[in-house]
């Protein structure tokens, strides 16, 4: 019993993580076919805003976490109109030499790959450059909670309940509100959705700002447990791609199933090989299989076995 | 188009040197022009002297890593997977060529370790690409398994520190990286053989006196021209039409019969036999490998060198790989990264296509202007009577 | 070192010290026989490289290194240099990039021609460059701590061994709490040797390795280990973590309630988290090492010493830690060895530090980390002075114990003599121990 519990902790833990660590990438890969290398150092944005909201400015941890997010955001957005849809270069080159200078990055993989991995460079050596080698640490909020002869930290179960319900909302915001329904017509066919007088230049812009929100948040809420050095975002780039890949094509419900998946897989090998290394390892090969046997995500078999099922009746 | 030159009849000139340029030209790379042909024989003159006035040690890693990069470009550029994972086959081949040099380490053992590298490195490449293709991944998920499965070599391998990860007599060695591994000796124990590695050659030249320069710089020099060149058959055949087919359009190259599947198989198995040629040429130069060459930053350099110079150009990887990292390992200072990071940026922002590319396109551009001016001054000289 | 062939860099500076060699002036010491004629063969300047990471995973640790070579090289030049020659640093940012340490290696032996050269944060940057140093014989400082084992002709380990460190704090540990361990450590060479010198020490003091946890160094989630911990229940636990991401356990274990005494070789000591984490995460912890910014002896603490030497010329700093006083001392003991030795060819040199270095001389001062360190000549390694520091609740660090302990792996069980027989190997416990199995 005392066990299940651990390995229930344990799992909670795992599935925060994957979940908080993909939220802000899935967003971003789902509906802009952008593969944004720097989501690790978009989660170090919020971490450190966070941090420095904290000690330097003596906000209290609520408000300090939510500048985290709202730096995050903006710097978000930022980002997507001067590098990813080149709006600002574009605008330039408009007014000096009459034309567009640069294409968007959308749905082009590779390119927006190599642009976001320099970014990342620029980002962590500026953290470094403005910040020094790491700056320090807040201290993790609430206590533990004991059972028997074992504790757990409840800001650790808070995660995970943060997560579950950061997922609820995305999916309230992404199909019961309008501008959901906007970005999920964007992302199925731009042309129709554009000729439809939806402003997708405006929604993708939006869409990029709340996927690095979600990054900041990530860095926000994980920002009492992690060190705090200019390299924190590279833990979480791993997990982020892998459950992103294996979710499929559902945003909510690929991320939350394939969050489920890996980090059962993860909790359950490291309980039972009693190491860390091949609950790993076993994660990256579920992610594999995955890929090779449901080639649409997760999310895609469901939908196919769905079809198929509508089909038979 | 390419071929801007008039003198590009190259084809049907019936001389050796026609023949054989008619084997490396077409439509598939840059440079079809007897310019392109004596700018690049200028380049291999030049490469041949570097040795005499710059560090020949130290380029040689560049060319080695050209290898790579070419083995990407491959991949990518002419068949469209895009492949996160030639740093294994790199790994694989390297640290093949480690364990089997430890325990034959004479010289026919070497040469056979340097072969078994090469395999090694396309085995690895046909099996993954025989589970990825054959069980029908596509396009991005492609990228993510192989990104994966360099995660899984990276992780796995930084933990075989303990003597129980042994080989014969070759310890994996861990995060440590393996030690030990001898001096690259090629040929045959007792017949013929040359170490390469940790050698020089002394060459007295008139004017400058005795000079030292490198011979696992010209090894590598040699391999990779010869690589280039190949490819560049390669591409220009039938077959590399066939690759190019695939790359634009798998579903209309498959309803015209081609076995699409098998094609991108081979594909990826070459490039996972060059990549693991590149894997077995580092560890040799370095005497060394460790599991870093597994860890994401290695892994996304040569889609970082392929992209800046052009994905469908072979010559752009070439290029791009030396350049890049020519530049990674001069630029010193606090800033070198933050100058790195955005000229990446502003490269593959600017020049989607990449370097070589755009630069021939360029050139070819302008002398198209030049004929258009001739044609517009032809009419009017009839016409003005 | 020497080679072959005209070096062209060789012929110039060879030329410009004869041009300046007149206005050098007298050397600061007596030691000086032979030292005029024998060093025209080289410049009359002191090269020294030192190549320590200050960017990308290992800066945090790796640039107070560097800071403290500086600061050992001003101090030097001040006082009228080595011999009376200026040394000269040579310096460039590895980036924590073992590729790039091999590239940069190469150039600093073949171009630059250091005579001496300091380089490394990790084992793995060492064996990267060791086959470069090897077949140049160029002499090679390696300043932290580390498994132990390498006995290398041209390579000095001046960091403390794992067996010197953790056979400091296990001892104390099972006399303060029980004999019952636990250990963690991080899944590779490092942790994994760590670990095994764990059990051999836990033999030796009668006591037990109740179990062994190894995690891999990307793993920044410890509730699993927590449990595993508390499941086990031992009187303390041994804890071998290293990098960024393990720094989470102590902040992890302290939200978690697990208050148990752990014993350390690599926290707080190198990344100085009992100030950049909030109170109580580093409580209770206990490190064994050789030096720590707050330890008390006089070259250390005093108005002057080594502490306030260092933040004057790094005011912001952020801290002086473990490595950073090894790259120092380490520097000092060089130029000993080089006056010793008259001339700064290496293989006399090496020869000079193989006789035996001692520090609190006049040419080469009291290490900050005690009066009694000593190079042994035999194993190229360090008998350091050691110390058992705890961080309390509130994150003060007091010193409970210290000693000198000399190295005894390689002289004792191995019997590595680089003075009587030339290697290059690093030998492991457990092909000596069958308790390490």
């Amino acid at each position: 019993m005392v066990n299940g519990l651990n390995l229930a902790f344990q799992f909670l833990d795992s599935f925060a993580f994957v979940v908080l660590a993909a939220a802000g990438l899935a967003i971003i890969f789902g509906i802009m076919g952008v593969i944004n290398l720097a989501h690790g150092e978009f989660i170090l944005v919020g971490a450190y805003a966070t941090t420095v909201s904290a000690t330097s400015l003596g906000l209290p941890l609520p408000l300090a976490m939510a500048a985290g997010v709202l730096v995050t955001a903006l710097f978000g957005v930022v980002v997507e109109r001067v590098i990813i849809s080149g709006f600002v270069p574009n605008w330039i080159g408009q007014r000096t030499v009459g034309r567009d200078l640069v294409e968007p990055l959308y749905d082009r993989l590779a390119d927006s790959m190599v642009a976001t991995f320099g970014l990342s460079l620029i980002m962590v050596q500026g953290a470094r450059i403005r910040f020094g080698n790491s700056i320090d640490q807040i201290a993790t909020p609430f206590g533990n909670v004991a059972y028997g002869e074992f504790s757990y930290s409840t800001y650790r179960l808070v995660l995970a309940g943060v997560s579950v319900a950061l997922l609820v909302v995305v999916y309230y915001v992404f199909t019961r509100t309008d501008f959901g329904t906007r970005v999920r017509a964007t992302m199925a066919d731009e042309q129709t959705a554009r000729a439809l007088g939806v402003d997708t230049d405006r929604t993708y812009m939006l869409t990029f700002g709340i996927g690095s929100g979600l990054a900041g948040l990530t860095g926000a809420l994980f920002a009492p447990v992690l060190s705090m050095q200019p390299t924190l975002g590279s833990q979480f780039l791993v997990e982020a791609f892998v459950a992103v890949v294996v979710g499929g094509p559902s945003v909510v419900l690929g991320t939350a199933l394939s969050g489920g998946v890996l980090g059962a897989v993860n909790a359950t090998v490291t309980n039972l090989t009693d190491s860390t290394t091949f609950g790993r390892i076993a994660l990256l090969l579920t992610a594999i299989l995955a890929l090779r046997f449901l080639p649409d995500g997760i999310t895609g078999f469901v939908e196919r076995v769905r079809t198929r099922r509508e089909e038979g009746e | 188009m390419a071929t801007g030159s008039t003198d590009g009849v190259a084809g049907t000139d019936r001389s050796l040197l026609g023949r054989v340029r008619g084997r490396l030209e077409g439509p598939n790379t840059v440079g079809n022009s007897r310019g392109f042909w004596a700018g690049f024989a200028l380049a291999v003159v030049a490469l041949v002297a570097y040795p005499l006035v710059g560090s020949g040690e130290q380029f040689s890693l560049f060319l080695v890593l050209a290898l790579l990069g070419l083995s990407l470009s491959v991949v990518w550029g002419y068949s469209g997977v895009l492949s996160f994972g030639q740093v294994v086959f790199f790994g694989v081949g390297g640290y093949a060529f480690g364990v089997v040099s430890i325990n034959f380490p004479d010289a026919t053992g070497i040469t056979g370790a340097v072969l078994a590298g090469v395999a090694l490195g396309a085995v690895s490449a046909a099996l993954l690409g025989y589970f990825m293709f054959y069980g029908g991944v596509r396009d991005v998920y492609v990228t993510i398994i192989t990104l994966v499965a360099t995660m899984v070599m990276n992780t796995f391998m930084a933990q075989t520190a303990g003597s129980e990860w042994t080989i014969g007599e070759a310890a994996l060695g861990g995060f440590n990286g393996m030690p030990a591994i001898p001096l690259l000796e090629l040929g045959v124990s007792g017949v013929v053989s040359y170490q390469f590695v940790f050698n020089s050659i002394e060459l007295f030249l008139p004017a400058v006196g005795a000079v030292e320069v490198d011979p696992f710089y010209y090894l590598a020099l040699a391999l990779l021209l010869a690589t280039y060149l190949g490819l560049r058959a390669l591409v220009n055949s039938d077959y590399g039409r066939v690759m190019v087919a695939v790359r634009e359009d798998q579903d209309r190259t498959r309803m015209f019969g081609y076995d699409v599947k098998r094609v991108k198989l081979l594909t990826f198995t070459l490039g996972g036999a060059l990549a693991g040629l590149s894997g077995v040429l580092y560890a040799a130069r370095n005497v060394y490998i460790d599991p870093q060459v597994f860890a994401l930053w290695f892994a996304t350099l040569p889609v970082i060198w392929v992209s800046v110079g052009g994905r469908k150009s072979l010559l752009g990887a070439v290029l791009a790989t030396i350049g890049i990292e020519y530049f990674r390992l001069s630029i010193e200072g606090e800033m070198a990264l933050v100058v790195l990071g955005a000229l990446l940026l502003v490269f593959i922002v600017a020049l989607p296509g990449g370097v070589v590319p755009w630069v021939s396109d360029r050139l070819a551009g302008s002398e198209l202007e030049m004929s258009e001016i001739d044609d517009t001054d032809a009419p009017r000289e009839v016409t003005d009577s | 070192m020497s080679r072959d062939g005209i070096s062209r860099r060789k012929f110039v500076t060879a030329g410009g010290a004869a041009l300046v060699s007149g206005l050098a002036g007298c050397s600061g010491g007596e030691a000086s026989d032979g030292a005029t004629t024998d060093t025209m063969s080289s410049a009359d300047t002191v090269k020294i490289g030192v190549l320590e990471d200050q960017s990308g995973n290992f800066a945090l640790v790796g640039d107070p290194k560097h800071k403290a070579s500086m600061l050992a090289i001003q101090e030097i030049n001040n006082d009228g240099g080595i011999d009376g020659k200026e040394i000269e640093p040579v310096t460039r940012d590895p980036q924590s990039d073992n590729q790039r340490y091999q590239e940069l290696t190469r150039e600093f032996i073949n171009e630059e021609e250091v005579d001496a050269l300091w380089a490394g944060y990790s084992s793995a940057t060492r064996e990267a460059i060791r086959p470069i140093i090897n077949r140049n014989e160029q002499l090679y400082f390696y300043t932290t701590q580390y498994e132990g084992g390498v006995c290398d002709e041209t390579t000095f380990a001046m960091g403390p061994t794992a067996r010197q460190q953790l056979g400091t704090v296990l001892p104390y540990l099972v006399e303060e709490y029980g004999p019952e361990i636990y250990t963690i450590a991080a899944d590779y060479n490092f942790g994994q040797l760590s670990a095994d010198w764990v059990k051999v020490l836990a033999n030796e003091n009668d006591a037990e390795v109740l179990d062994e946890e190894f995690i891999p160094l990307s793993e920044s989630s410890f509730g699993s280990v927590i449990n595993n911990i508390q499941d086990a229940d031992p009187d303390f636990v041994m804890s071998m973590l290293v990098g960024a991401n393990h720094t989470s356990f102590y902040e992890q274990k302290a939200s978690a309630g697990l208050d148990i005494p752990i014993g350390t070789s690599t926290a707080m000591a190198q990344g100085y988290e009992h100030e950049r984490l909030d109170a109580p995460a580093m409580a209770n912890i206990y490190a064994g090492v050789n030096y720590m910014q707050e330890v008390p002896t006089t070259s250390n603490t005093e108005d002057g010493g080594f502490v306030d030497r260092y933040f004057e010329k790094y005011p912001d700093a952020p801290y002086l830690n473990e490595e950073a006083e090894t790259n120092y001392f380490s520097t000092y003991m060089y130029k000993e060895a080089v006056e010793q030795a008259g001339t700064l060819e290496q293989p006399e040199v090496v020869e000079a530090l193989e006789s035996g270095i001692s520090l609190g001389t006049e040419r080469a001062p009291e290490a900050p980390e005690g009066e009694e360190v000593t190079l042994d000549g035999a194993t190229h390694h360090v008998d350091h002075h050691m110390w058992v520091l705890r961080a309390d609740e509130e994150h003060n660090v007091e010193a409970v114990e210290n000693r000198k302990v000399p190295e005894q792996f390689l002289s004792e069980t191995v019997g590595c003599d680089l003075r009587e027989e030339s290697e290059q190997t690093q030998y492991t416990p457990v092909d000596y121990y069958e308790e390490a199995e």
